[in-house]
């Protein structure tokens, strides 16, 4: 994370650092919460809650797997939230009125997430359009679109039960009655370890936080800092794309005009994770502890007998902290 | 409340003097004018509202007028509502249909409506302290007695196991937010009727969490004494994930033998927090019973299997007609009045029958 700086300063490296830095607090503060939730509340002790926060945890994580890429180029994709709900009515439109089979239809969701990625990357990178302001646009033509194409009414994958319900199961396996087995988390940490590799060791990866860090040193050393700079809004695309997938499997009806707000989530997880704000700097799997941080807030404060308005204030208060620590973390290096 | 008395009483004498001149005016309408009209419905969140903008383009076409339908992308995008409203009345329409997210937000529109001279109706839900002479008719489903009537049917299932049971029992409400009349009636009619048939069998019963609720009830009773409790959630965002978190806290809970949810959203998310709980079912004796409101393929498919033990239905696509209707009327000249449509109590039984069928949209 802090790779330039403690080229410097390597002998200094505290044991914070060496433990993981940011992601280390991170984590920390996760079994902090989940201790206490459990002691506040007997029934988030529950296996089946377990269940319920990693369900709802999924699509969340795939987006800020994705964002990741273009928050560390020093961008942002606004477009995942509403583009996850768009992508996500286009398959289950097929599937549900052209008779798709559920293997096309969802393909056809994480193309049509690729597609929009690229769109926003070429905005981006090639017409030099801020990406807070391309991507801000994506995000309204999706919602639109999304309710243009269907029609404006709410679409139903198939249910469990249902011909081409399987797609279910990928998330979720049933083992006994009452008894289901959250396997969805087992593909997220194989994207997660995928994608880390990706950040860290590959051209993409190494390009990426190089766009981020310094564009124009990157440029000049011969990289094709467009090319890699559209990949990166690609990924994002891609990951909406696979959270469409992970929404549609979980949740029952998918709404035409929601979605707007979910990617403040993945954003936000991604920032408690550790991925600098002004970019250069981020990982994978801090994004992952980030999210996880605002979904066991999701699940934790309405089971301890918080009221709505409160349950917003606390998640504020959290992202703000986290912020603070980055700027913190910041300005003790420049030092 | 004296306002509404009047209604009444004024409405029951037109309709003594002269018996069937509402029906007659209903199949008679015919637009005087070329008409354009502004409608702008709660949202576009769910299928509820498509049948209730469905209603009004087929209405506008068998009429020959206009009506140009919008609304925000989510029912609690309050500000968004109020600057389409404002948007509307600069456009000088003929007539305004609205279905308000807030009803206090829309106040000062509608006061701007009324000094501009352009006609209101509200359908769907009402606004209790619009602006005198601003809003000329109410066409909305009687949330509070369909609330009620939920509670009727959930009650009635449950009553047995409540007189066996020897420890207090929990009812749980999921209600996507508190400050729409439609959700907040709904709610508080739920709570009221349950409190009121429990109480006359000599239960006690205490109503808790959300505040609006536990202060705007009849009477929110002492937790200590209760043998009922009422919990009722209301979840920070109008989202199903939400909804499911909340219902998922209550279903939780081992006293829990019965939960309502006010609108297809809460609805489904009792349906998806019972995904991993598995808890519900038609059966008081072994399971948690659930009673839903409105329609659409997940919650009808819950029912069909009786996995939902029952919900109560409205009519979207009629209030969507009944609006362009009234809107006409009114630009013709004619005398309308508030007309309130009902809610119906569906279950597994009668879901296929003529009167509740074509209620029930996808």
């Amino acid at each position: 994370m802090a790779n330039q700086k403690t080229v410097t300063a390597a002998k200094e490296k505290s044991l914070l650092e060496k433990l993981g830095g940011q992601r280390f607090i991170v984590l920390l503060v996760i079994i902090g919460l989940a201790i206490f939730f459990s002691i506040m509340s007997p029934n988030f002790r529950k296996y089946t809650t377990l269940v319920s926060i990693l369900d709802y945890s999924y699509y969340i994580v795939l987006m800020s797997i994705g964002v990741t890429f273009p928050l560390i180029t020093g961008g942002v994709d606004l477009s995942i939230g509403t583009g996850l709900i768009c992508y996500s009515l286009v398959g289950g439109y097929l599937i549900s009125f052209h008779n798709f089979p559920v293997w096309a239809g969802m393909l056809v969701t994480v193309l049509f997430g690729v597609l929009i990625g690229c769109i926003n990357g070429t905005l981006v990178a090639v017409m030099d359009i801020p990406p807070f302001l391309v991507t801000l646009c994506t995000c309204m033509i999706t919602r639109g679109l999304g309710s243009i194409i269907v029609g404006g009414f709410g679409i139903t994958w198939p249910t469990a039960v249902q011909p081409g319900g399987w797609f279910r199961n990928i998330f979720k396996i049933s083992v006994a009655p009452r008894k289901m087995l959250p396997i969805g988390i087992i593909w997220v940490l194989i994207l997660v370890f995928i994608m880390s590799y990706v950040l860290n060791h590959t051209k993409v990866g190494r390009y990426t936080i190089g766009i981020g860090s310094n564009k124009e040193a990157a440029r000049l050393s011969g990289v094709n800092v467009k090319f890699y700079h559209v990949i990166a809004y690609a990924i994002s695309g891609l990951f909406a794309g696979l959270a469409a997938i992970a929404y549609s499997a979980v949740f029952s009806t998918v709404q035409p005009g929601t979605g707007a707000g979910f990617e403040l989530e993945a954003i936000g997880g991604a920032i408690i994770g550790g991925v600098s704000a002004s970019g250069g700097a981020g990982t994978v799997t801090g994004s992952l502890l980030g999210v996880f941080v605002i979904c066991l807030l999701k699940t934790g404060l309405p089971f301890i007998g918080l009221q709505a308005n409160w349950q917003q204030i606390i998640t504020g208060l959290v992202l703000i902290g986290a912020v603070l620590i980055d700027v913190i973390k910041k300005r003790r290096e420049a030092k | 409340m004296n306002k509404k008395l009047l209604a009444v009483a004024l409405g029951a004498t037109v309709a003594a003097t002269a018996l069937g001149s509402v029906a007659f005016a209903e199949e008679a309408i015919t637009a005087n004018g070329d008409y354009t009209f502004e409608i702008i419905v709660k949202s576009y969140q769910s299928s509820y509202w498509q049948a209730a903008v469905k209603g009004i383009d087929s209405e506008k076409e068998a009429l020959g007028v206009t009506a140009n339908s919008n609304g925000p992308n989510a029912e609690s995008d309050i500000a968004d509502q109020v600057q389409m409203l404002n948007d509307a009345i600069n456009k000088k329409p003929d007539g305004i249909g609205l279905a308000a997210c807030d009803q206090e937000a829309v106040l000062d529109a509608l006061q701007a409506a009324k000094d501009a001279g352009i006609p209101v109706v509200l359908f769907d839900s009402g606004v209790p302290n619009a602006p005198e002479g601003s809003v000329y008719s109410t066409i909305a489903t009687d949330n509070y007695g369909a609330g009620a009537t939920a509670a009727e049917n959930l009650y009635a299932a449950l009553k047995d196991k409540i007189a066996a049971a020897e420890a207090p029992v929990r009812i749980g409400e999921v209600n996507q937010e508190a400050t729409s009349e439609s959700i907040t009636s709904r709610g508080l009619g739920f709570i009221d009727k349950f409190t009121e048939l429990a109480t006359a069998d000599g239960h006690t019963v205490a109503v808790t969490g959300n505040e609006y609720y536990v202060n705007n009830c009849k009477e929110a009773g002492d937790e200590a004494a209760a043998n009922i409790i009422i919990e009722v959630a209301v979840p920070a965002q109008t989202t199903v994930e939400l909804c499911a978190t909340e219902a998922s806290n209550i279903l939780n809970k081992e006293d829990v033998i019965g939960i309502f949810g006010s609108n297809q959203v809460a609805a489904e998310g009792i349906l998806t927090a019972n995904g991993n709980l598995n808890v519900l079912g038609s059966d008081p004796e072994t399971t948690v019973l659930a009673a839903g409101f409105d329609a659409g393929a997940t919650i009808k498919a819950a029912i069909a299997d009786g996995t939902m033990y029952g919900a109560v239905t409205q009519s979207p696509l009629a209030m969507g007609i009944k609006t362009v209707d009234v809107l006409t009327q009114i630009a013709n000249g004619e005398e309308v009045t508030d007309l309130p449509t009902d809610g119906y109590w569906y279950n597994a039984e009668n879901m296929d029958s003529e009167e509740i069928a074509p209620n029930l949209y996808d």
